[in-house]
């Protein structure tokens, strides 16, 4: 089959996948109880109670109100968020964003830091340095992402202070307009440099936090792809016709190493944005994670469904991208089969 | 009455200097208070926010009421009405039914446009006319018969009936805050309205609102035009601070003062630069409530009781005999509180200190009580369903371990589950427990917590069906309903003692504690106050003043 024609199929039945997801979403979210529970304080009279029902279409059987919810969607309206209070249409973007720009950078980081470190312990096998980095990176591996956070938080924001939480200061952030809700972009399109400067440093602890484990893992697979590679004939016969060490390095081992290890560097990036729950919720980062989290206690099933909605059709979309990846990428795979 | 002139020679004073300072400087020179505040608010109308919530607190300061209460007292004092109406200043009618309002002149909302008493009339009759369920509109439409402008300046109301609580249980309160009427029509009128206010203010107060952004932060900022004395600070609240970030956050430097209670203050210890307020007490009681009303097989699985287990005044008492007071004061509270009367909080009006009060564990009272009842040989186990994770939740399991101890046949069950499905189990009707825990809503007047959780036909008394279970229903809810009503002080209070102490033979709650009013701030802060009047944290930010450290 022709890439073109599977891409044209695939778009086809995206839509069908969507519906099917939000049927079940919807069905699991209701098996959790009514979603008025949110709306309503407990010294609210019964009649109270119905007229809350009535309002929201409560009282209707469960396929009428699934088709009042999906009619609200499609128009882009996706319910009120008790958590926020307010439309989720409204809130879902600013987290977004702020998610968004917390997971990219931390997936930086990690993936540069877990390159590097990879590479300076693989060269150095079983010297000291690969010990102190094999040290770092089973702690990065086995040390629970909310625990590390909360050590990071006492000791260099309660203690020592020289980093703070949230994502931004108040005042900074309000000195300038925020078109992308990205704030290092919004900073650099404002010509910013204070508010730049208070982006990272806003960004730097929750980052480390996440990026850690990530790094961690990175570090592991570069190292031991690395080891592998040097051990195999071609390093012998570069290194034999006289290449400098650097350039059998470089030029050879490390990007045969690379292969396995982006393969890990992919499920490394939905490690962080289930991650980014936690470190949200420990360094007051506005995002969806913290608006998840809090949704999730409080019943809140309008933010719940459109969560989960995203995530389903970003999975989707995902899905669609990495395989016409592979396809460019290695031929012998064949679509639609 | 004090500071009444000088509070206007202040303001003029602080005109004149706002005047003679660039407008810009003086903003400059304004430090921002920094608060770690507890929950999101749910919603910033008057006419739908719901006592005790996160969202009264920002109606306090951007809004104003008619009257308002200071910071050392209880007694009312005037605000946008320029005079507290009495019956001796003639502004309580003789038959006590219609109140005058002369309002304050020279007063402009936050949008420049004129305060007068078609404000005032406005505001209420909207409240009256949404009447939106879980909003306390009803402590003006069940009361008021009419609403009259007489003249710009003059604003006057007509009741259903005589009621002596009137001005504190419907004037003080946030639902009764005066909102911009030209505002408000202009943002599509009553109707929509509540949309509108929901996110947005135009008020009088001391604050005009700043920015909300959701879940993050929402800020007030200094009305420099304020008709009064103008407030020191900027204020920003960052909201829905996790409990124990607000306490590192505290300690950090990164807030001014925090929403705290008891529970927090060993986190302090000798923390530099933190100063721990407490004085005084909350007015929202700690309570366990006793349900007579569930239908027969609606209990929850596992509970023995029969559906009229609580209707036995002995078990009642006894229960109350049995609860361990002292674990809970000293424990869970740290010490900050006061064993309580409930149904007359300690400072609320008519509070009898000589009334008895269920504050020391009796273990044997409480036994002799269950064998009299004859539950004491089989046992008995009952659901009580809480808030997972809350002080009430603390409650409840000290009631487990004080009632499982006595007798282990005798077994209390601490349901604890999330705050929506809590809410949802008690706005069911019937109500499917024998057992919950709560606190109470705050009130400025006794009459508002007896008709709430002890008349027989109020709103608890008729969900769990007080009048199966009271020895003489009738009585009780005639002697309610004449302190409803009367208006001398001193007979008022009489018969409110007096109803402290049937209600203490007669009990239909389990009474914790009266919570210790606590506050954890920086020592930057100057002025610190908590009255329990306000709404919570209790904190009036206009009178504090941060100095730079």
């Amino acid at each position: 089959m022709q890439l073109r024609d599977y891409i044209i199929r695939r778009l086809i039945i995206l839509p069908f996948l969507v519906f099917g997801v939000s049927v079940v979403v919807f069905t699991l979210t209701r098996i959790g109880g009514s979603p008025i529970g949110v709306y309503l304080s407990h010294e609210m009279s019964a009649a109270e109670v119905q007229q809350l029902e009535e309002r929201f279409h409560l009282n209707e059987p469960l396929y009428v109100q699934y088709f009042y919810w999906a009619r609200g969607a499609l128009q882009g309206d996706f319910g009120y968020s008790g958590v926020a209070s307010a439309p989720v249409s409204q809130v879902f973007w600013p987290k977004l964003a702020a998610t968004l720009e917390l997971s990219v950078v931390s997936a930086a980081v990690a993936v540069m830091l877990g390159l590097w470190l990879g590479v300076f312990a693989g060269v150095r096998r079983n010297r000291w340095q690969d010990h102190v980095t094999r040290v770092v990176a089973v702690s990065g591996a086995s040390l629970p992402l909310f625990w590390f956070g909360i050590v990071l938080l006492i000791i260099f924001w309660a203690n020592l202070g020289w980093f703070p939480v949230g994502r931004s200061d108040a005042d900074i952030w309000a000195s300038m307009p925020h078109p992308t809700g990205l704030y290092m972009l919004d900073s650099i399109l404002a010509g910013s440099w204070r508010g730049f400067v208070d982006a990272v440093w806003h960004l730097i602890l929750p980052a480390i936090t996440l990026g850690f484990g990530a790094v961690a893992i990175i570090t592991r697979m570069m190292r031991s792809a690395l080891v592998e590679e040097l051990q195999q004939e071609y390093v012998d016969a570069a290194r034999a016709k006289g290449l400098p060490e650097r350039l059998v390095l470089n030029r050879h081992a490390r990007r045969n190493a690379l292969v396995p290890t982006v393969t890990v560097i992919g499920l490394t990036i939905a490690f962080l944005m289930q991650g980014a729950i936690a470190a949200e919720i420990i360094f007051r980062w506005p995002g969806l994670g913290r608006w998840m989290a809090s949704a999730v206690v409080r019943g809140d099933q309008a933010t719940i469904m459109t969560y989960v909605l995203f995530t389903s059709v970003l999975f989707l979309f995902a899905n669609l991208v990495v395989d016409i990846i592979y396809a460019k990428l290695d031929p012998r795979v064949r679509l639609g089969d | 009455m004090t500071t009444y002139r000088s509070r206007i020679s202040l303001s003029v004073s602080a005109l004149a200097l706002a005047a003679m300072m660039p407008a810009g400087l003086a903003a400059q020179e304004r430090q921002t208070i920094v608060h770690g505040a507890d929950e999101e608010p749910a919603t910033l109308d008057p006419a739908a926010v719901e006592p005790g919530e996160g969202g009264e607190s920002i109606i306090f300061h951007v809004y104003e009421r008619l009257l308002t209460v200071g910071p050392d007292s209880p007694e009312l004092m005037p605000s946008l009405a320029t005079e507290v109406p009495s019956l001796e200043n003639g502004l309580i009618s003789e038959d006590g039914l219609t109140y005058t309002f002369p309002l304050r002149e020279g007063v402009t909302f936050h949008d420049g446009t004129e305060f007068t008493a078609d404000d005032v009339k406005y505001s209420w009759d909207r409240v009256m006319e949404l009447n939106l369920p879980g909003s306390a509109a009803d402590i003006l439409a069940d009361k008021i018969a009419e609403t009259r402008v007489v003249d710009d300046y003059t604003f006057e109301v007509t009741l259903n009936e005589v009621d002596a609580s009137f001005l504190y249980s419907s004037v003080l309160p946030m639902t009764a805050s005066i909102v911009s009427q030209d505002a408000v029509e202009a943002n599509g009128g009553i109707e929509a309205a509540d949309e509108y206010l929901s996110g947005e203010m135009v008020g009088t107060g001391p604050y005009t609102f700043g920015t909300w952004n959701r879940t993050e932060n929402l800020s007030l900022e200094v009305n420099e035009d304020y008709w009064g004395e103008m407030a020191n600070d900027n204020v920003r609240l960052e909201l829905g601070v996790d409990p124990d970030v607000r306490v590192l956050g505290l300690r950090a430097g990164e807030f001014d003062t925090i929403e705290t209670d008891p529970t927090y203050v060993p986190d302090f210890g000798d923390a530099e630069g933190v100063n721990v307020y407490s004085e005084g007490l909350l007015l929202e009681p700690l309570h366990i409530g006793f349900n007579m009303n569930v239908p027969e097989g609606n209990l929850p699985e596992g509970d023995t009781i029969p559906t009229d287990f609580f209707t036995d005044v002995r078990i009642r008492q006894a229960f109350n005999h049995a609860f361990n007071y002292s674990a809970f004061l000293n424990g869970a509270l740290g010490g900050f509180g006061e064993v309580n009367p409930h149904y007359v909080p300690i400072g609320v009006f008519g509070y009898d200190p000589e009334a008895p009060v269920y504050n020391e564990q009796n273990l044997e009272e409480a036994e002799r009580l269950f064998k009299e009842a004859g539950v004491w040989d089989e046992g008995f186990t009952v659901t009580v369903v809480v808030e997972s994770g809350s002080l009430f939740e603390i409650q409840c399991l000290i009631l487990k371990d004080s009632i499982e101890a006595m007798n282990p046949d005798m077994r209390i069950n601490v349901l604890g589950v999330a705050e929506a499905v809590f809410d949802e189990a008690l706005a069911t009707s019937p109500v499917n427990y024998a057992m919950w825990a709560k606190n109470g809503d705050p009130a400025a007047d006794p009459i508002d917590y007896l008709l709430t959780y002890a008349h027989p036909d109020g709103e608890w008394g008729e969900a769990h069906g007080f009048r199966q279970g009271y020895e003489n229903p009738d009585e009780i809810a005639s002697m309610i309903e004449e302190a409803a009503v009367e208006l001398d002080r001193e007979r008022r209070a009489e018969i409110i003692g007096e109803l402290q102490r049937v209600l203490y033979e007669d009990p239909m709650w389990i009474i914790g504690a009266q919570e210790g009013a606590v506050t954890a701030y920086r020592d930057r802060i100057d002025g610190m106050v908590i009255q329990p009047l306000w709404p919570r944290p209790s904190i009036n930010f206009a009178i504090l003043d941060k100095t730079s450290e």
